[in-house]
């Protein structure tokens, strides 16, 4: 299993967005996905999914349980959605592979909310006695081993926080940091990715790959923007950042949500950032 | 320590006065053991109601560190303060502590072989509690080394940043 989360130091980057487009585009690949939300402070991944029906669990409330002294761990498939991938697939005549989704939880319902803030009460990430990290390690090795993915996509919260920390630095073999034309996301995510190229890892755990992902792109940038950029590109030893622009066929995607075709620009994209899972749909 | 609100404060107020009064040094044994009691008391109060009690365990751990120091580990009073002190601190989130402390006792002249055993499984009881919890973690990574690992985080911060 190769765990991606996706990062971006500042918000309103289409990071959700290019979680889903991922997921569609591994699925149709013929690998197994499974989808984890870990913005829980404001989560919205289930909405890229267009989980209609009420449904409850979900990361938040996973983790809440095994922060109880129950001797057994929580049941998975209580707090795990398995998505109708023949939506993905339509008339197409290829496999696609299962998608799971963990969402954080039944945002924005009032007992999400109070569940989350139980959460922060009672297991702390940060928390010494190693708890709280022993309880996401938990999860994230038993979604490995429970559900067998060939990828765990985690949307992983904006900013500096511990369990963005914790969902970039620790679970993660990839990164996808998204960084928008600004001088406050370029410097940002400059310092994020220097933290992730020196990030202690435990053992068994190589260095981390970050992919940085330029968004929202217009034509042309100030000198300041594109001497910061190239300074991301050189940092991350790649020729060129790979570009998320600024398109309303991009924009429209999110209204087509999971039943759209992939635009173009995604496909292309994610080709980019999953280079060796070849382009011929349904080969595994 | 002592708070002025909370569960049990009026049990402790006449006793922390009093040790504040020996300037905060290590009290006569019947007042720390009194203070631990009603450390205690007020940490299984807190968790009774369902109230994250680190705080309180961690008093009475330090309360028996002290205890300890009253009582060699050959007298039954000074084995009783040690284990109570590793105890508590585990109880706190505290296993750095915890090891600490065992590793002080076990280094300790005259250590009975029985009191070493008693110990470490303390220490062994309290890690294998955590593997039953969360055994796919246990399995992968050992609860040692993320316990380790999750030192490394507290101390250096969300991305390493506040190192």
């Amino acid at each position: 299993m190769e765990t991606v989360s996706f990062y971006s130091y500042k918000g309103g980057v289409g990071r959700s967005l290019l979680v889903a487009h991922a997921a569609r585009f591994l699925a149709m690949l013929g690998n197994r996905v499974v989808v984890a939300d870990f913005d829980f402070e404001a989560p919205g991944l289930h909405y890229k999914f267009r989980v209609a029906a009420p449904f409850s669990g979900g990361v938040v409330s996973y983790l809440l349980a095994t922060s109880d002294d129950a001797s057994a761990p929580p049941a998975l498939n209580a707090h795990v959605l398995d998505l109708d991938t023949a939506r993905i697939a339509g008339e197409a005549e290829f496999e696609t592979g299962p998608v799971w989704l963990m969402p954080a939880g039944p945002a924005p319902k009032p007992e999400y909310w109070a569940d989350l803030q139980a959460l922060g009460d009672r297991l702390p990430f940060g928390d010494p006695s190693g708890r709280g990290l022993l309880a996401v390690l938990d999860l994230h090795a038993r979604l490995e081993q429970e559900l067998e993915p060939d990828y765990l996509l985690i949307d992983a919260r904006t900013g500096i926080t511990e369990l963005g920390s914790l969902a970039a630095t620790v679970l993660s073999d990839t990164v996808v940091t998204m960084v928008t034309p600004t001088l406050e996301s370029i410097e940002g995510t400059t310092v994020v990715i220097q933290a992730l190229q020196s990030a202690k890892r435990l053992e068994g755990k190589g260095p981390i790959r970050v992919v940085p992902v330029l968004a929202r792109v217009g034509k042309k940038f100030d000198p300041w923007v594109q001497t910061g950029l190239d300074g991301i590109r050189e940092m991350c030893s790649t020729e060129r950042l790979i570009r998320l622009p600024h398109d309303p066929k991009v924009l429209n995607s999110e209204l087509m949500g999971w039943m759209g075709a992939l635009p173009l620009a995604y496909t292309q994209l994610l080709q980019e950032i999953f280079p060796s899972r070849g382009t011929q749909m349904g080969q595994r | 320590m002592w708070t002025s609100d909370g569960l049990g404060s009026s049990v402790s107020r006449s006793l922390w006065l009093r040790y504040n009064s020996l300037g905060g040094n290590v009290a006569d044994a019947d007042t720390l053991n009194m203070l631990v009691t009603g450390a205690i008391w007020r940490a299984e109060q807190l968790q009774a109601q369902g109230i994250r009690a680190n705080e309180a365990w961690a008093e009475v751990s330090s309360w028996e560190e002290q205890l300890a120091c009253l009582f060699p580990q050959t007298d039954p009073e000074g084995r009783i303060a040690r284990r109570g002190a590793v105890r508590a601190a585990l109880k706190s989130g505290d296993p750095e502590r915890a090891e600490a402390l065992a590793d002080r006792y076990l280094a300790e002249k005259g250590t009975s072989k029985e009191f070493k055993a008693g110990l470490r499984e303390i220490l062994d009881d309290a890690t294998q509690a955590l593997a039953n919890h969360f055994p796919y973690a246990a399995k992968r990574y050992g609860v040692r080394a993320a316990q380790g690992f999750a030192r490394q985080i507290k101390t250096s911060g969300a991305f390493g940043l506040a190192a």
